[in-house]
Parts: C-alpha cells; structure tokens; sequence
C-alpha cells in the first residue's frame, strides 16, 4: 500500500529486520514490519542484551519510551516495548516481551541511565516489576497509592476519593460513591459488531421462541370479559330548559351595588 | 519550605550537617507542581529527588474510555503552553494508521499554527526563566506577544488556548483570509521590534550570564545517554531535529536552520530557544508565501465530519455526520509510534489500536520525563539558587509530564 499519511517519516525499513535480526536470532520470537514501524518480540530474560546490541552494534542510541500495555486475556498479560532511536541512522525501532505480575523484566539501566523513571512509570501503572532496577518506588500516583490504574481490570473510577475534612482538619480519603452512574456508551453499531441483543429487540431475529402458539377452543374465551350494555348509552332524562335573558333580574339575586358605595 | 536536620559523624569525628529541604511542591519556580526532596551541604546541592506525578490525572486511562476524536482535547491539556503542538502528535499518529492522505492546504496551516504555537511557548519558557534568575521586566514585556499568539489561535479556533483544531485528516476550520495577512504583518512591524527590546535587556547582562553560564554543563554522550531531545540536546551541540531529520506534513518544504549550542550549559539552552523563534518566524513566512488554496480536511467522509451546507442537501451527509459524532471513525488494528519536535522536545504518542472505534492504549511519552530525572546529576554540586535556573532551562510543564 502506498504511503500517503505526512506523519514523521525516517529512514527505509529496508533490510533492517534481516540485519537486526541476524544478531538477535536467538532470543527472537517474532519480528514485523506493519504502518511502518519495525517491533521486534524478544524473549523477557534476554531484554538487557538485546537492547545492548541494538545499541552498540547498530548504532540505536536512545531510549525514548518504554511502553506498558495490557491484554488481560493472554497468559502473560502484560507487553512491555521500548523505543529505541537511532541519531546517526535516523530510524526508529520497537522491541518488545510479554511479562505478567510474577516474571520479573531485567532493568536497562545498567544501559540507559534514563530507563530508571519510565520503568517505575510501567511499575506504578501496570504493575510489572523491573529486577535490578535500583530504585524501583511509584513515580505518577499518589504516596500510599494502593492498586495499578492503568490495568484493564481497574476501574475508571478508582476505589478511593479524597476531601478537606472540615472535622478533622485535614485531607481524608473515603471510598468512591458515584451520585450517578459512570457514563459508558457502546458506540458499536448493532448491526455490525456488537455480538448481544439490544434490550427490546429480541424479536427481530428470526421467530420468537415458543415451542407452540398459543391458541383458545371457542371465541368466549379471549378473556375480554362481558361485553358492554348496549341499553346504558340511551339518554332517558328530560334535556335542561333554554333560559332566555328577559332583562330582568333574576328572583332572589342580590341589589346591584349602589354608587355610593357599600360597606 | 521545611528543613530537617541530618547529623552525623565522620571517621576523624568531624559533625556534618546536611539539611534536607523541599522546593514545592508550591513553589513559583517549580513551573507548576513539582516537589523536589533536596539534600544540601550548605547552599551545595548533593542530591535531589524530583517527586513527580501531583498533576497526574490519569489522561492515557480516560483516552482508552473515548473515541479518536474525543480524545483530541485532551492534549490540549497536557502541555497547556504549546496546545497545538500535542494535538498535532496525535492526529499523526491516527493518520499513520488510517494511511489517510491530508491536503496541502491544511499540512501549511498545521505548520504555520505548529511553529507559532512554537513561539509562544518559547516566549513563556523564556520568560520565565528570566523572572527565575531575577529579571522582572523582559517578563512582561514578552507576554504582550504572548498575548498576539494567543489572539491569533482565537481568531483561527474560536478559542485561545485549548484550540482543539488539527483533526484526523487536516483542520477543523479553514482560516480568514485576514487572519494570515495579520500575521504577515504582525512578523514584519511589530513582533521583532518588542522581542528583540525584551532581549537586549537580558542576553547581554552580566546577572544574567552569571546565573546561567556554566551552569548544569552536560557532556554530548550524556545528553544521548539520558534521552534528551529538542533544545537541551541541541544546546550540547546536536543538530538533531526531528522537523529536519524525520519530516512530518511540509516540514521538509521549509528551509530553516538548526541553532545548535557550543558549551551545553543553561546559557545555550536559552539561546538555543531564542534562536528557535527567529527560525519559526522564517517558517511562518515561507507556509504564508506558499499556501496553496483548496480543501482544509482529507475528502474521506469516513473519517472527516461534512460540510454543514452539505448536511442540509445530503442525506448521506447527514447519516456521515450522525455516526462520526456518535460512534467515531474506526481506526485498523495495529500499534505506531509517532514522535514530533514539539517545542519541548521529542513529544510522542505509541498508539495501539484493536480496530475499534476507541484505542486500545494511548501511550503518551512526555518530553519532560527525561529532562527532568537527570535533574539530580544536572545539579550536583551548584549552588541552591542555580536549581530554579537549571529548572528553568529544561522548560518543564507538569499538565504533559504528569499526563
């Protein structure tokens, strides 16, 4: 397909993944080419020596970003990637391993001084946690911070809230009451995508599903009851008289007020 | 701030006493909430751990929970000095997944509003920098231009800071006529005459050099090593930009220079930014020279939003409209990496998508992580003071580095 997004564009892809890859063959599970960007997945316990290749063997320089992602379906739920960056090749590589919340990824900072921050950042959000790594605290939460928000299981909404206690005197925390429910819309078109029946709409696949019709021996049994009383619709009084204005006032009404004025 | 005291004796029986200060977390040289545990041997800083994370608000989360389009506003907030430059990261990185072509037009207006949100950033930074080592005046003066950019963002948006007006596929407006004229002529007779005032008063003062000249001097194999990008690695004396070396929209059109420093200390990192505007400026010039007329978003109507006019005669217009402000674009499953020059540095967004209409992780990679954890071995060993003027150089934003 050809390329015609303007985003970033550094050098050809061309022939690094067979270079790369030549180098790293042994602890390499899988390595890809797609919109552009070359990843390569390496096995969790080799993640220092990769990298140290890549670094001093093909000239990739900098650590830009190491990246937690989570896919709470797999048996190693969590991704972790680093990007690297090469100044004097202009190009960018993506290296990755799996890992879950037991299996330990060995630290680069014994590589890049800078890894320190952003894998206590993949720590305090995901939970994956870095051996070697000497100072390996939250970094983005709060200090007490239980829990690692960014895990697919967490809720939106956190578990605690925290407010100036006027009692007290101080900041509390308290566990998270919603006034209203959190505001999640499904978007997913139902007629492509979305796999559940739309509350009302269990009627329009197909016949309802009943084993047999429902069906009555005789018409009086539909349940309607007895049928009106045809003789309640007649009028039998007499209609009101017509009153007609004669100009006079009618029998017992009060005076009309004087001009002077009453009481 | 709040002192301890730290005893303790030597082998020869000397006492030294360290004290252990905290700068912030409210502390107006912090540049916004930074708390930073310092240890010092008199005004010597030893060691000090930047506590980071008091304006985290969870963006990277509340991304996965929106569509493409609603997340656009939320870089806006992350760096709120240079709002044009995130949103313009992101709409990369949803248009190198989606292979989505932009027109010319709208690649030129995202260049020009890129390099003039540049500007202002760089006249907020340096502004601020300057009224950290004492200098009150260039200060305000530089916020009357700041001022200009701003009203200028507002006459292309409709808003002054929070724009919101790189899309997917181009921009959301096309801009009056008048407003590029009123930039043209803003360059020429007004902008230089004010900036240059303001910085007559500061490049060349001797306060001004003593407080920044050697100051945090770091080596060219540091700045690489601690991942430094944008003016700190060009102030060690990298050419390396990433508008020069990995062009995005028509960058590689534009004909400007790299100002790179000699001797990496706060003094270059602040030259480095000055230089920048002048650089920007010559951008500017040229996207308004060469702004070609047409659309201003990509013709895809899977992606870009009608025409009100069209809405009114179209049918298909308007169920387009309907859905994209309701379910949103769907974006092909795959993962990228898009980082821009943003005024700060290397501003990226590692974009995972499972071809939904939500990404599946926005992982935003803030400029200031970097900068600002070699912070410790920037200044060891200078004096208390020197720490708000290193501060100031590496030009942090909390709303990005805490995201």
């Amino acid at each position: 397909m050809a390329v015609v997004h303007s985003a970033p564009k550094f050098a050809s892809n061309e022939g690094v993944i067979d270079a790369v890859a030549e180098t790293i063959s042994v602890w390499l599970i899988e390595a890809t080419e797609a919109h552009g960007e070359v990843i390569f997945r390496v096995e969790r316990d080799a993640i220092p020596r990769v990298l140290a290749i890549l670094r001093d063997d093909h000239a990739y320089q900098q650590l830009m970003e190491i990246a937690g992602v989570d896919y709470p379906s797999r048996p190693e739920r969590f991704e972790v990637v680093y990007m690297l960056q090469s100044l004097t090749k202009n190009h960018r590589v993506m290296v990755k391993c799996s890992a879950s919340e037991d299996t330990p990824v060995p630290t680069v900072t014994t590589l890049w001084p800078n890894a320190g921050w952003l894998e206590r950042e993949v720590f305090d959000m995901f939970g994956v946690t870095f051996a070697g790594n000497p100072d390996l605290r939250r970094i983005l939460t709060d200090y007490g911070f239980e829990g690692h928000p960014f895990r697919k299981d967490f809720p939106m909404t956190g578990y605690t809230e925290l407010r100036y206690s006027e009692e007290e005197k101080r900041v509390v925390y308290e566990p998270v009451v919603l006034p209203q429910e959190m505001r999640t819309f499904d978007f997913l078109s139902p007629w492509e995508g979305a796999d559940y029946v739309l509350p009302g709409d269990e009627k329009s696949r197909g016949t309802p599903p009943v084993a047999e019709a429902k069906t009555t021996e005789n018409t009086g049994q539909t349940g309607a009851g007895k049928a009106a009383d045809k003789a309640a619709a007649k009028i039998v009084s007499p209609p009101p008289p017509i009153q007609k204005d004669t100009g006079k006032p009618a029998p017992g009404a009060p005076d009309p007020t004087s001009k002077e004025g009453g009481r | 701030m709040s002192m301890q005291r730290e005893e303790s004796l030597t082998t020869t029986g000397e006492v030294i006493t360290n004290y252990t200060i905290n700068f912030g977390p409210q502390h107006p040289a912090a540049h916004g909430v930074l708390r930073m545990v310092m240890e010092l041997d008199g005004e010597v800083i030893e060691r000090i751990d930047p506590h980071v994370g008091l304006l985290h608000r969870g963006t990277e989360k509340l991304i996965e929970q929106k569509t493409y389009l609603q997340a656009l506003p939320y870089f806006d907030r992350l760096d709120y000095c240079s709002p044009l430059a995130m949103e313009h990261t992101w709409v990369l990185a949803i248009e190198k997944l989606l292979n989505l072509e932009v027109p010319e037009r709208a690649q030129y207006l995202r260049v020009l509003f890129a390099e003039l949100t540049r500007i202002c950033n760089h006249l907020l930074n340096m502004g601020a920098h300057i009224l950290d080592v004492g200098a009150f005046t260039p200060n305000l003066w530089i916020m009357d231009l700041r001022e200009d950019c701003l009203n200028f963002f507002e006459r292309a948006s409709g808003a002054r800071m929070h724009s919101a007006w790189f899309r997917p596929g181009g921009v959301h407006q096309d801009v009056p006529e008048k407003l590029l004229v009123d930039i043209g002529d803003w360059l020429d007779n007004r902008f230089f005459q004010l900036f240059e005032d303001a910085m007559s008063l500061v490049l060349d003062n001797r306060i001004f050099k003593q407080r920044n000249v050697d100051i945090a001097v770091v080596s060219r194999e540091d700045a690489i090593a601690w991942g430094f990008s944008g003016p700190m690695i060009r102030a060690a004396g990298i050419p390396w930009d990433l508008r020069k070396s990995q062009p995005y929209d028509v960058y590689d059109r534009m004909e400007f220079d790299i100002p790179v420093g000699t001797n990496s200390d706060c003094y270059d990192r602040f030259m480095v930014r000055v230089k920048e505007v002048y650089e920007s400026a010559k951008i500017i010039r040229q996207c308004l020279r060469d702004m070609p007329q047409g659309p201003i978003a990509s013709s895809d109507s899977k992606v870009v939003p009608p025409k009100r006019g069209e809405m009114k005669q179209s049918m298909e217009a308007l169920i387009h409209h309907f859905k994209l402000y309701t379910e949103g674009f769907h974006v092909p499953a795959g993962e990228v990496y898009v980082a821009t020059e943003s005024p700060k540095g290397e501003f990226g967004v590692y974009l995972v998508s499972d071809g939904t209409n939500k990404p599946y992780r926005c992982k935003i990679r803030p400029t200031a992580f970097s900068h600002l954890q070699a912070m410790d071995f920037m200044s060891k060993g200078h004096m208390l003071p020197d720490a708000t003027a290193i501060l100031g150089a590496i030009d942090v934003v909390f709303g990005e580095c805490d995201r």
